[in-house]
């Protein structure tokens, strides 16, 4: 199968690609200042941020529970653990899944999350297909099978070409996906235009909902800590630090630091 | 007077960057930060640009410690001209409410951050520390056991009340906290150093053990220890001179304490590499310990 090389018109390169990458890139950094000035402070409550913490400790618990005496170690379990009134087994939290009809504010959040970030991309690729149609843009390195034709190829009527061949649109949103590692270096982590990371959050979003998760999480730390034994670290501590001498390198030293600079 | 710039020879950006410095290790040497700070506001605030208003912060909490009420007041004009409504900004004006000793208007100030924002740490822990400084260190104790049964990841909470149950000599609850400080931070030698010292205080064989025990360990975790050295030979010669233990553990202990003599020998002999000041102090320390050790 023969792959005739076109040579396509260096105008093309000038007046297609180079703008859609502008204009992608410009938008994104638009996209970012706008889901700035939109954004609503996330109020939470005081129970959420003393269990968040209360969470940590247990964890901290299992971790590094070596370091404190057996007895210590035995309390804090019981207290966590015990079965008629540990802190794990008594605590029910109240569980209301935050579902867009019953949750204001999850509602608007994402009315927000759609406007800004689905909206402008369909708008403007639709604009581009409009605007840059009729002609090939550019070839893609790798080839396709001829599946991906009316996809990627959209405006483009020839039977014969192949599919590595692609329009306008396609180079759009193959620059949306490409310019998230441009962003990041310019507007710094976390920043408004990351298309990508926006919808993996919203795929994972029902994971995340923070009231269900509370009692799901105290549960899997009780487990956890039900398992923890006390291995105390210091069980022979003495002959560890005797075995040779100290180091005392360094100790005194002539000079004593005299004023603020 | 001379001016600090002029004293050191330094430029403003060093100054600047001194105070940065200062800001993020925690260091609280206010005098110095109020003569830095002074002149920085004074003479280079446009030079600073966004910088100043943390600065002035700091300045601010270094002016209420020198009692500095002129500086503490313009710096806290500048905040609340450019935050009005921060909270940040109401816990510095309560800050200083304090400081004049008014203690009911700094409580109030306190309880509208907290009617706004229930979560506000900073507010919380202001009014326990009043309740310190009025000296009310049961109600102190008490509300601070209420904060950390919320806050309980709180170090610094934890801290201060190990500290205010160590003035009560409740040590058994201090200990509490000192453990909890040392499972967050397992590497810190001064935790480990502290819980020694407040087990050695409440006596009792298992307790000296235990502080032996973490005596060592500070020292394990910081060679250079020597409050932990003298701790660790204490314990161990107090086991020895129990009458309650049988032959082996004397034995053992006997071994620590000689293990610690010879430590605190070798460093006071490093210190001052034989000066006749230096032999002086030698031969105290050695004849201080042959005192203590009973045989």
């Amino acid at each position: 199968m023969a792959e005739p090389e076109f040579l396509l018109d260096s105008n093309i390169r000038l007046w297609v690609v180079l703008p859609i990458v502008f204009i992608t890139f410009l938008v994104g950094v638009i996209r970012h200042y706008v889901s700035i000035l939109l954004q609503s402070d996330k109020k939470l409550t005081l129970e959420q941020v003393s269990d968040s913490q209360v969470l940590i400790r247990s964890r901290i618990l299992r971790e590094n529970g070596k370091y404190i005496p057996k007895q210590s170690f035995l309390m804090r379990k019981f207290y966590f653990n015990n079965q008629e009134d540990g802190f794990f087994k008594n605590t029910k939290r109240k569980v209301v899944p935050p579902s867009p009809m019953t949750d204001p504010s999850m509602l608007t959040d994402m009315m927000k999350g759609n406007v800004t970030n689905v909206l402008p991309m369909i708008l403007i690729g639709g604009w581009i297909n409009w605007t840059f149609s009729g002609f090939v843009t550019t070839k893609v390195p790798f080839p396709l099978t001829l599946r991906f034709k009316p996809m990627l190829q959209q405006g483009i009527e020839l039977l014969s070409l192949d599919a590595s061949w692609v329009s306008s649109a396609s180079w759009y949103f193959l620059n949306v996906f490409g310019l998230r590692s441009m962003y990041s270096l310019i507007l710094g982590q976390d920043n408004g235009a990351d298309q990508s990371r926006i919808m993996q959050e919203q795929m994972s979003g029902a994971a995340m909902a923070m009231p269900a998760d509370t009692n799901k999480a105290f549960k899997a730390e009780w487990e956890a800590l039900e398992l923890t034994d006390h291995q105390w670290a210091l069980e022979n501590i003495e002959e560890e630090l005797m075995s040779r001498e100290l180091d005392l390198d360094g100790m005194f030293s002539k000079e004593l630091p005299m004023g603020i600079f | 007077m001379a001016s600090v710039s002029e004293m050191y020879d330094v430029t403003w950006e060093e100054m600047r960057d001194k105070l940065r410095k200062w800001r993020e290790d925690n260091h609280r040497n206010s005098e110095q930060i109020v003569d830095v700070g002074e002149e920085l506001i004074n003479e280079h605030a446009s030079k600073l640009g966004d910088d100043i208003w943390i600065i002035y912060e700091q300045v601010m909490i270094a002016a209420l410690d020198c009692s500095r009420d002129d500086l503490a007041w313009t710096c806290l004009q500048e905040l609340k001209r450019q935050f009005p409504g921060s909270q940040r900004v109401k816990r510095l004006a309560g800050m200083r409410l304090e400081a004049l000793e008014k203690y009911e208007d700094a409580n109030k100030q306190y309880d509208s951050i907290l009617q706004d924002d229930p979560t506000n740490t900073a507010a919380r822990k202001r009014k326990i520390s009043i309740l310190k400084a009025q000296g009310k260190s049961a109600e102190a104790i008490r509300e601070l056991n209420e904060y950390l049964e919320q806050f309980v990841g709180d170090q610094e909470a934890w801290h201060e009340l190990s500290e205010l149950y160590i003035n009560e000599h409740d040590y058994g609850k201090a200990a509490f906290c000192l453990e909890e400080l040392m499972m967050t931070n397992p590497h810190n030698h001064l935790y480990c150093e502290q819980y020694a010292e407040v087990k050695y205080t409440q006596g009792g064989l298992e307790n000296l053990e235990l502080s032996r025990k973490y005596f060592a360990q500070a020292l394990k975790l910081n060679n250079r220890n020597m409050r932990a050295l003298f701790g660790l030979y204490m314990s161990a010669s107090h086991i020895a001179a129990s009458p309650k233990v049988n032959a082996t553990v004397k034995k053992a202990n006997v071994k620590y304490a000689t293990w610690a003599t010879n430590q605190i020998n070798r460093a006071y002999q490093l210190a001052g590499r034989g000066t006749k000041e230096n032999k002086c102090s030698v031969k105290a320390v050695e004849e201080m310990l042959e005192s203590i050790t009973m045989s």
